[in-house]
C-alpha cells in the first residue's frame, strides 16, 4: 500500500477559507465590520473638517502669544484626546488662558465614547475575533470532521496552524479592504493632508489593530479547544471579553485613584483663583496704604508672589498626577484592550503621553515668552511643537504595549496548542 | 400548566453552564463596583469639604466684594448616589490648563454600564436558543404533543428566562448594598432608597425586553449557531454603535456653530465692531455739535481742553455737551451691538438645544440610551441635574448680588471714604450656596419619556415574538 502524501497546509487554509465564506456568521460579521467602519470613518471624517475649520477662526496670528494646534488628521481613526490637544492656551503675565476650542454644547457626546476606528476594533473586531475561533475545535469535533481530518496523515500542529491562518485570513482580508478603501477615500479630499510620517503611522496602527483581532482569535481557538462544546466556549470567551474589554480598564483607573490622592482639577483651579484674588486684594490694599508711590515695585512683588505660588500648586498637582497615569495604565495593561488603546493612541499621536507632553511644551513657551510680555513687547515668537516620531513613541510604552499584545497571542496560541494536542476528538 | 412551564424553564437554566458563568461573573463585577465606586465617593466627600472649609478659611481673612466671585463659585457636592451611578457628573475638565484626561480614555464602571451592557449580554445569551435550541434538540416537539397552547410556551420561556436571569442579579445587587449599609460614611435616605426601587424597576424591564428579543430571533432561526450570531450583531448595533453615534449624526442634520466659533464672534460684535460703530456715531453727533458749538472745531488736547474748562465758561458748556454727546454715541454703540450680541447667543442657544434634542431623540432608538438617560435622571446624575444645578446656582447669585449691594450701602453709609470693594470685610452672614437634589418626583416624571420608550419596545418585541413563535415550524 503506497504511503499517503502529507496534507499541505495551504489545503486546510483553503478548506477553512471556503466553510467561512459559505457561512451565515461571515455573512454577519462583513456586514457588521464594513458598515461600522464606513460609518464611522465618515462620520468622524466630518466631525475633523468641522474641528479644521474652527481651527483656522483661531490660529495664531504672526506675534501673538497663543499656543493651538491644528486637529491631527489621525484623529479620524484614533480620536484620543485630539479635542484637549486642539485647546488654545494664550499666554499673559498672569498665566495661560485656556479656551476649549472645539467643544460643542451638545451634552449628548458626554454620555457614549467616540466611535472611532480604535473603539470600532476594542469593541466590536474583538467580538468577531471571537466569533471567528470559538466553535473551530469543538464545532468540527460535534460534527466528526475533526476526526475523518486526523485520520489523514497530518499532524495536529498543522491543522492548528491551518485553522488559525485560514480564520485570520477570512477576518483581516474584508478587514484590511474596507480600511484601506476609506483611507483611501479620505484621502481624496485636498482639505485633509496626511503628511508622509502620518501615512506610516496610520499602517502602524493598522498593524497594532491585526495583532489585536489576532490575539482574540488565538483566544477563541484556545477556549474551543478547552471545551467539548461549541455553546459553552461561547459563553466563557463572552466573559473574558466583557471582564477584558469593559471592566478591567473601566475599574482600573478608578482603583489607581484610590491608591495615588491626586486632587481634583476642581480643587486645583480653587486654590489657584484663591491665590490670585489674595494677591491682587493685598497689592491694591498697599498701594492704597502708600498713597500710590512705589506701586510698579509692589505689583511686581505681588505678580511673582502669584506665579511662584501657582506655579509650585501646578508642578505639584502634574507631577502626582503623572504617577496616576503611570499606576492606571499599568492595573488597565491587565487587560490586552487597554494596551491596545495606548499603543494606538499614542502612534497617532493622540495619546496621553503626547499630551501631557504638549502641556510641558506650552509652559516652556510660556517661560521664554514671558520675558517679552513683561517688558511690555507686542511681537512673541510663534510656538512650534514636534509630534513625537515614531520611534520616540515605541520608546516611551509603544514598544511595550505591542510586545504585550504579541505576548498575549503567543501565550494564547501556544495554550490552544497544548490543549488541542491533549484534546479528545471522539 | 404555566407554572410547570415556567419552573422547567429555570431548572433547565439554573443547572446550565451560562448561569454558573454569569452569575460569578455579576456576583464579582457588583460588589466589587459598589465597594470601589464608594470608596471613591467618601474620597469625594472628604476633599469636598476641605474645599468648602478652605473656602470658608479664606473668606474669614479676605473676603471683599470685588473678585471673590471666583472663590466663592459654587459647585456640585457629591451626593449618595456617587456610589452606584455616576452619570455625566464626572466630565472631562477641559477648560482648565491642568485638566485631567483619564475619564475620556477609559469611562467610568457604574451600575447603569453594568446593567446596560454585560446584562443585556447576559439576556441574550439566556435566550438566544429559547426556541431554536429546544427544535434543534426535539424536545419542542414532545412539548407540542401534548395539549399546551404555543402562547403558554413562550410566556412560559419568558417569563422563567426573567426570572433565572433576576437571581443572580438580585443577589449581587443585595451584596453591593450591603456595601453600602456596612459603610458609616455613606447616609442613604428613604428617598435614595426609593430612588433605587424605580432604577431597578427600570433595570428589569430593560433586562426583559433583551430577553424577549433574544426569544424573538430565537423564533426566526432554526439553528441556535445561526440565532446567536443574529443576536450579537442587533446587540452590537443597539449597545454599542447607535448611541455613539447618534450624537455625531446629529450634528450633521443639525449643525450647531461651535463654542469658539461663537465666542471670536461675540468677541468681533463688541470689540472691534463696537469701536468702528461707537467712533462713527461719535463722528456724526460731534459734526452736529460743532455747528452749535464752533468753538469746538478748534483742535486741543485733552490736557489744553482741561484747562480752558476751568477759565472759560462758554468753553465748559460747549465741553461738557460735547462730552454728553460722545457718551450717548458710545452708549448708543454699545446697545446696538449688545443687542446683535444677545441676538446671536440666542440663535446659537436655539440651534445647540436642536441638536442636542435630536441626538437625545435619535439615540433613544437604542434601548441602552433609554436605560442611561432614565437611570441618570433618576438618580441626578444626568441632564436633567445640570438644569437644576444651573438653576438654584443662578438662584442663589441673585440673591448674593442682592446681598452685596445692600452690604456695600451700608457700608459706604458708615465711612463714604473707603473703597469697600477692595477692602475685606465680615462676611458671615453671607448667602451660603446650598444644593438640594431636586425632588423625587420631578426626576421620576423625566425619567418618564425614557421609560416609556422601553416599554413601548417591549410591546413590539414581544408581539413579534409571539407571532413568530405561533407560525414557527417545530420539525
Amino acid at each position: 500500500m503506497p504511503r499517503r502524501k502529507p496534507v499541505p497546509l495551504w489545503t486546510i487554509v483553503r478548506k477553512e477559507i471556503i466553510a467561512n465564506l459559505l457561512s451565515y456568521k461571515f455573512f454577519i460579521v462583513i456586514l457588521l465590520t464594513t458598515l461600522l467602519l464606513f460609518t464611522s470613518f465618515f462620520v468622524l471624517y466630518k466631525d475633523y473638517k468641522g474641528r479644521l475649520a474652527d481651527y483656522e477662526l483661531v490660529r495664531a496670528k504672526p506675534g501673538e502669544p497663543i499656543a493651538v494646534l491644528p486637529p491631527n488628521p489621525l484623529s479620524i481613526f484614533a480620536k484620543g484626546l485630539d479635542e484637549a490637544m486642539t485647546r488654545s492656551f494664550e499666554v499673559s503675565r498672569i498665566g495661560i488662558a485656556v479656551f476649549a476650542g472645539q467643544k460643542s454644547g451638545n451634552i449628548i457626546f458626554a454620555y457614549f465614547p467616540t466611535p472611532d476606528f480604535v473603539y470600532i476594533v476594542k469593541v466590536v473586531l474583538s467580538l468577531v475575533a471571537l466569533l471567528f475561533g470559538f466553535d473551530q475545535i469543538s464545532r468540527e469535533k460535534e460534527s466528526g470532521v475533526l476526526r475523518l481530518m486526523l485520520s489523514n496523515s497530518v499532524s495536529r500542529a498543522k491543522i492548528l496552524a491551518g485553522k488559525w491562518l485560514g480564520n485570520f485570513l477570512s477576518l483581516s482580508v474584508p478587514f484590511l479592504l474596507v480600511t484601506l478603501l476609506g483611507f483611501a477615500l479620505i484621502n481624496l479630499d485636498p482639505g485633509v493632508s496626511f503628511p508622509a510620517s502620518s501615512i506610516g503611522r496610520f499602517f502602524l496602527l493598522v498593524l497594532t489593530a491585526l495583532i489585536y483581532i489576532a490575539l482574540f482569535l488565538s483566544l477563541g481557538i484556545f477556549v474551543s479547544a478547552l471545551t467539548r462544546r461549541a455553546a459553552s466556549s461561547l459563553v466563557i470567551l463572552l466573559l473574558i471579553w466583557t471582564v477584558s474589554v469593559f471592566v478591567v480598564p473601566n475599574l482600573g483607573t478608578l482603583v489607581s485613584r484610590q491608591m495615588v490622592d491626586v486632587p481634583s482639577v476642581k480643587s486645583l483651579s480653587e486654590k489657584q483663583d484663591q491665590v490670585w484674588t489674595r494677591e491682587v486684594l493685598e497689592l491694591i490694599m498697599e498701594s492704597r496704604a502708600k498713597n500710590g508711590r512705589g506701586t510698579g515695585d509692589i505689583a511686581k512683588n505681588h505678580f511673582d508672589a502669584i506665579n511662584r505660588e501657582l506655579n509650585q500648586m501646578e508642578e505639584d498637582y502634574r507631577n502626582k498626577f503623572d504617577r496616576l497615569v503611570r499606576l492606571s495604565k499599568n492595573i488597565n495593561r491587565l487587560s490586552p484592550a487597554a494596551s491596545f488603546v495606548y499603543a494606538s493612541t499614542e502612534l497617532a499621536g493622540t495619546g496621553i503621553g503626547e499630551e501631557s507632553r504638549l502641556k510641558e511644551n506650552v509652559l516652556r513657551y510660556k517661560d521664554s515668552v514671558l520675558p517679552n510680555l513683561e517688558r511690555g513687547e507686542k511681537q512673541a515668537a510663534a510656538f512650534a511643537y514636534r509630534y513625537r516620531s515614531v520611534g520616540q513613541v515605541l520608546a516611551q510604552g509603544g514598544l511595550f504595549d505591542l510586545t504585550w499584545l504579541v505576548f498575549f497571542n503567543i501565550l494564547f496560541f501556544a495554550l490552544g496548542y497544548v490543549a488541542f494536542v491533549r484534546y479528545d476528538v471522539r | 400548566m404555566l407554572g410547570t412551564l415556567i419552573k422547567k424553564e429555570i431548572l433547565n437554566s439554573v443547572f446550565s453552564f451560562r448561569f454558573v458563568v454569569i452569575f460569578a461573573l455579576l456576583l464579582v463585577v457588583v460588589p466589587v463596583t459598589i465597594f470601589i465606586l464608594t470608596n471613591d465617593y467618601v474620597r469625594k466627600v472628604d476633599e469636598y469639604s476641605f474645599r468648602q472649609n478652605g473656602i470658608e478659611n479664606y473668606l474669614k481673612n479676605y473676603a471683599h466684594f470685588n473678585r471673590i466671585m471666583n472663590v466663592i463659585m459654587p459647585s456640585q457636592p457629591p451626593i449618595p448616589f456617587y456610589s452606584i451611578v455616576r452619570g455625566i457628573s464626572s466630565d472631562v475638565n477641559i477648560a482648565k490648563f491642568d485638566d485631567d484626561p483619564l475619564p475620556a480614555v477609559f469611562p467610568l464602571l457604574d451600575l447603569v454600564f453594568i446593567v446596560g451592557i454585560l446584562l443585556s449580554l447576559a439576556a441574550l445569551i439566556f435566550s438566544y436558543d429559547a426556541v431554536s435550541g429546544e427544535k434543534e434538540d426535539g424536545t419542542l416537539k414532545l412539548m407540542m404533543s401534548n395539549c399546551l397552547a404555543r402562547s403558554k410556551i413562550i410566556l412560559g420561556k419568558i417569563i422563567g428566562g426573567t426570572l433565572t436571569l433576576l437571581i443572580p442579579f438580585v443577589l449581587s445587587m443585595i451584596l453591593g448594598l450591603f456595601v453600602i449599609l456596612l459603610n458609616s460614611r455613606v447616609a442613604w435616605t428613604g428617598t435614595n432608597w426609593a430612588t433605587l426601587a424605580f432604577l431597578l424597576l427600570g433595570a428589569v424591564i430593560y433586562v426583559f425586553l433583551f430577553l424577549v428579543l433574544g426569544v424573538f430571533i430565537s423564533a426566526r432561526h432554526h439553528s441556535s449557531s445561526a440565532s446567536i450570531m443574529t443576536s450579537l450583531f442587533v446587540w452590537v448595533l443597539l449597545i454599542l454603535v447607535v448611541p455613539n453615534l447618534s450624537p455625531y449624526l446629529a450634528s450633521l442634520i443639525s449643525p450647531a456653530p461651535s463654542q469658539i466659533k461663537m465666542e471670536r464672534e461675540v468677541s468681533r460684535l463688541t470689540d472691534v465692531e463696537r469701536d468702528d460703530l461707537g467712533r462713527k456715531l461719535q463722528d456724526e453727533r460731534l459734526r452736529e455739535i460743532v455747528k452749535k458749538y464752533p468753538v469746538l472745531a478748534e483742535r486741543f488736547s485733552e490736557a489744553e481742553a482741561k484747562a480752558r474748562v476751568e477759565k472759560d465758561p462758554a468753553f465748559r458748556e460747549a465741553y461738557q455737551a460735547r462730552t454728553k454727546e460722545v457718551d450717548a454715541a458710545w452708549s448708543e454703540a454699545n446697545r446696538i451691538q449688545n443687542k446683535k450680541r444677545d441676538d446671536l447667543q440666542e440663535e446659537f442657544n436655539r440651534k445647540v438645544g436642536a441638536q442636542t434634542r435630536l441626538s437625545r431623540g435619535l439615540s433613544m432608538s437604542s434601548p441602552l440610551s433609554d436605560f442611561t438617560y432614565m437611570a441618570t435622571d433618576l438618580t441626578s446624575t444626568g441632564i436633567m441635574n445640570l438644569r437644576h444645578f444651573e438653576q438654584i446656582r443662578s438662584g442663589w447669585e441673585h440673591t448674593y448680588w442682592d446681598y452685596v449691594q445692600g452690604r456695600t450701602t451700608a457700608l459706604q453709609k458708615q465711612n463714604p471714604a473707603v473703597d469697600w470693594s477692595n477692602t475685606p470685610v465680615d462676611v458671615s452672614d453671607m448667602p451660603r450656596f446650598q444644593y438640594k437634589e431636586e425632588a423625587l418626583a420631578a426626576r421620576a416624571k423625566g425619567a418618564l419619556w425614557p421609560f416609556a420608550i422601553l416599554m413601548l419596545m417591549n410591546l413590539i418585541v414581544f408581539s413579534a415574538a409571539y407571532i413568530s413563535f405561533v407560525k414557527y415550524d417545530v420539525r
